[in-house]
């Protein structure tokens, strides 16, 4: 043990710090990796956690609850629930969203509680800054809560906004402006610790009408008694509740959403992993080098008696090192990551999934063990074969010179099988179906291919030896001419870093064709589908989630407007499908037909699709979105059963539809349809078409004037609505750029390194250069090219693989995880330019082992020697 | 006029809840006509509504109980602006009380409620008050039924009318204070033969005995400077029924509202005034809870009638604690009579306990 030590000290650690820049770079470039991976993770949770922390802190000590099916409760079935008692206590609950907004403009958006104080207190804690130690009694607290525009918020919210008990409070519910009194301040405990902060107390009665949900209660809280387990209850209750309701435990609500974030967090964890790759990339690119550099130095170490256990130790062990302490600052790293990513995801998971302040995790023993459970086995894999190819050295031949590499390279026909063999398995895996609704197969291709591609990389790096020299002696004289000699002989220690840069601009390319293929596609779709002249949506609607429906004046105001030809009233909630959550909506299939047009699948030809559309009305019939079919895999024609109000009805799919709105699957049907299970819907969103001639702009200033100050109200213009469907949908994808933007640089970290390693390598050389009367510019000429020539190689490589990787991105990998078709599309112009970037990049690169080659003085060169 | 306890629990709901605003309710004012049996039911037009059952039971073998079952409503808010079932019109409190007398064990609950999906109510067209599964209801022949249960008690009573009602004061119209309106509508049944079912610790109970029930609306009830009162309703063996209180002003002089009644056997009534009796506290118990001390036996003296009798606790903690709604805390219990005459009866003594009482008195 004690001379492995020595000889670690001796063989690697000195090593590492002569080599300081390449052993940096690659400590970096694990620390990014692993940063990224765990800051997704922590994104990722935080979303998930937010929610079920707000889920956990708002139903308290809440055993079971009754649930509708999608929009809650009709009050007329609760009556009939009195037998629920007899399990223990029973509180009504309404729960929403209402947006705060200040004198300033400052808005903030609040989680709200509507509840019966006299029933509420053995569920929830409250406690109220005014009484102090002393619990409010029952009825103190309903006296705080009895006005219909009372409202208690948290002690932590109104330190924010500057507010105290007393104070009005402007709160807006769906479309809804009124000012409510504030009239108690919770502590920071029991459901005022939901969404930090941002909670509101009201009496039930109050919520119910600012929610517009008169008639119909959310859900009913159930508090057992201790006479029964809890499975018993669920159970007895289950079989004694009428159709249309439901008995669940707190946490099912949580899990629903969980399983609807589940495809796009995976998404986004698995590209956080490219970045890692491109780090573990540098660890074999950097134990590579340290055997090819020091193959006689083996040699000696072999013949002199260490084993080849010994030899592998060492370089598992230099490996081990530079993880351990990447890992070490990766996890400093995470947490500021985290921030940023929570930031760009956070529109992305509030616009289309649930509404959540999210902040990252802090980071716990959880992230430890995940960064160095994933770091430090996958960094001792890539530094395995280069380490077992040091172990392998033979010692007489090292040390004679016999055994060196041949200056020349020479391709060896069996390492494009490697290539082959790899990209075959891809295609194979490629055709897999998703596992569990997750693409695992997908990856599996796409990471052959990456493999396969980085195989490749001696193979044209040697091809490109063999026409560059004239190419480049014609653009750059001498120096290009030298570039390339210097390239063709080092392939085995360029292709490494060729490969670590090819793979993470394939995956940028990649990412850049799917997303430019999406938005494509989605531009189409939105003018195809987006006919209407105003979409009006309630203020507090931030998702199709929340339940914010119009009042009744606003939807007159805009009927009666002269210019308005027909309205189409929509609807749309949120119903527990499967293990997750699909969204109903409602609308009149009739003004759709007359005015607007849905993009068909199926049938695929417009008639036939509004044909049967039509015939779907007064049927029980739906039209479902795309993703819907592709994920519960339906055809046109197949039954969904639903549960509604009346129980369980059989559906029939009369026709599918491309919807990029939301990857959750919605089910749409006619008014009259909807009417008959679920009563007359409010609307949540309204479509207006306007008489020939309006000028959009103008009525839509004339609506808003009408609305006032009483009414918030988004009123979006076809063309300010394409511009927001564009705004989300781009801020969906800034997450997605900016870890391509870690994994390039870590990339070109390595290009960096890699020729830093070379030049010191071919110190001789240069001297020689220098001697025979090379100016140190042409020198700096000389390893410039070679930068920009390894930059461009990479992306050659990697425009070809990225454009592979896209085909496996758009037609299997979002379909599989999102169920959206989308159109292949180039995005020439950001391909061309990212190309000029990343050769510019390369270049930049180069430019410090460029000066480090030119100031090498010839004399002291030969010095030494 | 009596049930006092009614009153200021109530009171202690109505004044902190009911929004500022013109008042809506209406005042009780003579001449008032009662009709039966209309008049058991809700008066949702007075802003104050109680229904008041005690009782003495006991089984074939002689074990003995006493029971009070009490709903309220208190009118908040005459026309809620808000058209939500659940905006509170009215607040439903209920107390429930068995005394198992021979085992000394006193037991109470309460229910406080609003109308919401129907959790609470009172009709107004048949008679039917309740509060979740607590309820006191006719029956086709006029029998009132009542039902009420809690984790470890529950009764199931049946209750003849007895004699008729006895209407209190003048011209429908019992008077509480000097000024017009400050007054309220108020009958008693004071002897209404009872049968059912005590259900103690799951073990249901056959029992029979007599109940004494107090219907009382108004909307205003105020009258200052009480700090509390000694009220007795008394079933004497020879088919009398007595009610008499007190009230204990702050300066510790009685108060010429204190009064009294006699029913007699065929229903006849004849009003007492405060210098026609005397009620003197002979021993006190003190509650280690509340830390109150109360008088639990009494003399009780009519010279005019004859009347000498001493008023005893049935047993001595019979006192309610009503934490999760008003936080009045009283006694309330059976007791025996002894001395001329012999029987059974109900004692409530409120102001004892705390400053519950300072409310009554702005």
């Amino acid at each position: 043990m004690k001379l492995f030590s020595k000889l670690f000290h001796q063989f690697i650690l000195r090593h590492l710090v002569r080599e300081r820049m390449r052993s940096i770079a690659t400590i970096i470039g694990i620390a990014l990796g692993i940063a990224v991976v765990l800051a997704i993770q922590m994104t990722n949770a935080s979303s998930l956690r937010g929610f079920e922390k707000a889920i956990e802190t708002v139903s308290g000590r809440t055993s079971l609850e009754v649930v509708g099916t999608g929009l809650g409760l009709d009050e007329g079935v609760v009556t009939s629930l009195g037998w629920l008692r007899s399990y223990g206590q029973v509180a009504p609950i309404i729960e929403g969203e209402a947006e705060a907004r200040a004198a300033d403009g400052r808005r903030e958006t609040l989680r709200v509680l509507g509840v019966d104080i006299l029933k509420d207190r053995s569920f929830r804690e409250y406690n109220l800054l005014e009484f102090g130690a002393a619990e409010p009694t029952p009825q103190e607290f309903l006296e705080l809560l009895i006005d219909p525009k009372a409202v208690v918020i948290t002690e932590k919210f109104a330190r924010r906004w500057g507010l105290k008990t007393g104070d009005e409070i402007e709160l807006t519910f769906a479309d809804r402006a009124t000012r409510y009194r504030i009239r108690g301040l919770l502590l920071d405990e029991g459901p005022a610790r939901a969404v930090d902060g941002n909670f509101a107390l009201m009496d039930i009665a109050a919520a119910q009408w600012a929610l517009g949900r008169l008639g119909r209660l959310d859900r009913l809280d159930v508090l057992l008694g201790d006479r029964k387990s809890l499975d018993q209850a669920e159970e007895e209750i289950r079989r004694r509740l009428p159709p249309g309701l439901k008995v669940q435990r707190p946490a099912r609500r949580g899990a629903q959403v969980e399983k609807m974030l589940e495809a796009f967090h995976f998404n986004l964890a698995a590209l956080s992993y490219i970045a890692l790759l491109v780090g573990l990339f540098l660890i074999y690119n950097t134990v590579s080098i340290s055997v090819i550099t020091r193959r006689e130095e083996i040699g000696t170490l072999r013949a002199v008696g260490v084993t080849r256990g010994r030899i592998l130790g060492l370089f598992l062990a230099e490996a081990a090192g530079l993880a351990v302490i990447g890992c070490g600052l990766g996890l400093g790293l995470a947490r500021g990551l985290s921030y940023g990513a929570v930031r760009l995801t956070a529109t992305t998971v509030q616009s289309l999934y649930i509404a959540t302040a999210a902040t990252p995790e802090p980071l716990g023993m959880r992230q430890v063990l995940l960064a160095f459970g994933i770091g430090l086995p996958l960094a001792l894999l890539a530094a395995a074969l280069p380490a077992l190819e040091a172990a392998r050295v033979a010692p007489m031949a090292a040390m004679r010179g016999h055994d060196r590499l041949a200056s020349r390279y020479r391709l060896k026909p069996i390492l494009l099988l490697g290539p082959l063999v790899l990209f075959g398995l891809a295609w194979w895996m490629a055709g897999q179906p998703p596992v569990q609704g997750l693409p695992l197969f997908a990856y599996g291709s796409a990471v052959s291919i990456v493999f396969g591609a980085a195989l490749l990389a001696p193979a044209v790096l040697y091809g490109l030896g063999r026409i560059g020299d004239r190419v480049l002696f014609k653009l750059f004289r001498v120096e290009g001419r030298l570039a390339n000699a210097n390239l063709a002989g080092s392939i085995p220690r360029l292709s490494i870093s060729v490969a670590a840069l090819a793979v993470s601009l394939s995956m940028m390319v990649a990412i850049a064709v799917m997303i430019g293929s999406f938005r494509e596609t989605v531009i189409y779709w939105v003018g195809q589908t987006l006919q209407a002249d105003l979409y009006l949506r309630p203020a507090t609607r931030n998702n199709v989630a929340t339940d914010a429906p119009f009042s009744p004046e606003v939807e007159q105001i805009v009927a009666g407007h002269p210019e308005v030809a027909a309205v189409d009233r929509f609807r749309n909630f949120d119903l527990a499908y499967a293990d997750g959550l699909v969204t109903i909506g409602t609308g009149e299939f009739q003004t759709l037909l007359n005015y607007g047009s849905l993009q068909f699948k199926e049938p695929a030809e417009p008639e036939a699709g509004r044909e049967a559309m039509r015939r779907a009305i007064g049927q029980e019939a739906v039209v479902v979105s795309e993703s819907f079919a592709l994920k519960f895999a339906k055809q046109r024609g197949d039954a969904v059963t639903l549960d509604t109000p009346r129980g369980s009805v059989v559906f029939r799919i009369a026709a599918i539809y491309y919807d990029y709105s939301s990857d959750r699957g919605i089910l749409v049907m006619d008014r009259g349809t909807f009417n008959r299970y679920w009563g007359e819907p409010q609307a949540t969103s309204l479509t207006v078409y306007l008489r020939d001639g309006a000028d959009p702009d103008r009525v839509r200033d004339q609506l808003l004037a009408r609305f006032g100050d009483q009414y918030r109200v988004f009123v979006f213009t076809n063309k300010t609505l394409r511009e927001e469907v564009l705004r989300i949908f781009d801020s969906t994808f800034s997450i997605t750029y900016a870890l391509e933007v870690i994994a390039i640089f870590v990339a070109i970290l390595g290009v960096a390194s890699t020729l830093l390693t070379l030049i010191l390598e071919r110190r001789r050389e240069l001297s020689i250069l220098r001697l025979v009367g090379a100016d140190y510019r042409q020198v700096r000429k000389m390893v410039l090219i070679e930068a920009g020539m390894i930059g461009a190689v990479s992306q050659a490589i990697g425009l070809l693989i990225g454009l592979l990787l896209s085909l496996l991105l758009i037609y299997v990998i979002n379909v599989q995880s999102f169920g959206w078709t989308i159109q292949f599309h180039l995005p020439t112009g950001f391909l061309i330019q990212s190309s000029i970037l990343i050769l510019i990049a390369t270049v930049l690169a180069g430019l410090y082992p460029a000066r480090a080659a030119s100031r090498l003085p010839a004399t002291e060169q030969m010095a030494e020697e | 006029m009596k049930r006092l306890l009614a009153a200021t629990i109530l009171i202690l709901i109505g004044l902190s809840l009911t929004p500022a605003q013109s008042d809506p309710w209406q005042r009780a004012l003579p001449p008032f006509k009662f009709d039966f049996a209309r008049d058991h039911s809700s008066h949702p037009d007075y802003k104050i509504e109680w229904w008041y059952y005690t009782g003495n039971l006991q089984t074939a073998d002689g074990r003995r109980f006493g029971y009070q079952l009490t709903f309220f409503r208190v009118g908040i808010d005459f026309q809620p602006a808000n058209p939500s079932r659940w905006a509170v019109r009215d607040l439903y409190t209920a107390h429930f009380a068995v005394s198992d007398l021979d085992r000394d064990n006193f037991r109470h609950a309460e229910r406080m409620n609003r109308a919401g999906v129907g959790w609470a109510g009172a009709d107004e067209k048949s008679y039917r008050v309740w509060n979740e599964d607590w309820e006191a209801r006719h029956d086709p022949e006029g029998h009132h039924l009542l039902r009420a249960s809690d984790a470890t008690m529950a009764i199931e009573l049946d209750l003849a009318p007895g004699k008729a009602p006895v209407i209190q004061g003048e011209n429908g119209v019992s008077q509480k204070g000097d000024a017009p309106g400050n007054a309220s509508h108020y009958y008693s049944l004071t002897r209404m033969p009872t049968r059912g079912t005590i259900i103690i610790d799951g073990q249901p109970i056959e029992v029979t005995g007599e109940s004494w029930m107090d219907h009382e609306f108004g909307t205003s009830f105020l009258e200052p400077g009480q700090i509390g009162w000694d009220w007795l309703s008394i079933q004497l063996e020879d088919g009398t029924d007595l009610m008499l209180y007190q009230f204990r002003r702050a300066d510790g002089k009685t108060d010429p509202h204190s009064n009294g009644m006699l029913v007699g056997t065929r229903g006849e009534t004849s009003r007492l005034t405060s210098d026609q009796f005397t009620l003197t506290p002979l021993e006190f118990w003190d509650s280690p809870t509340s830390r109150a001390r109360y008088p639990i036996t009494w003399k009780i003296e009519i010279p005019g009638r004859g009347v000498v009798m001493t008023a005893r606790a049935a047993i001595r903690d019979q006192e309610l604690q009503t934490n999760e709604s008003t936080r009045v805390t009283y006694w309330e219990g059976a007791i025996t009579l002894e001395g001329s005459h012999r029987g059974r009866g109900y004692l409530e003594m409120t102001g004892y306990a705390g400053a519950a009482m300072g409310a009554f008195n702005n």
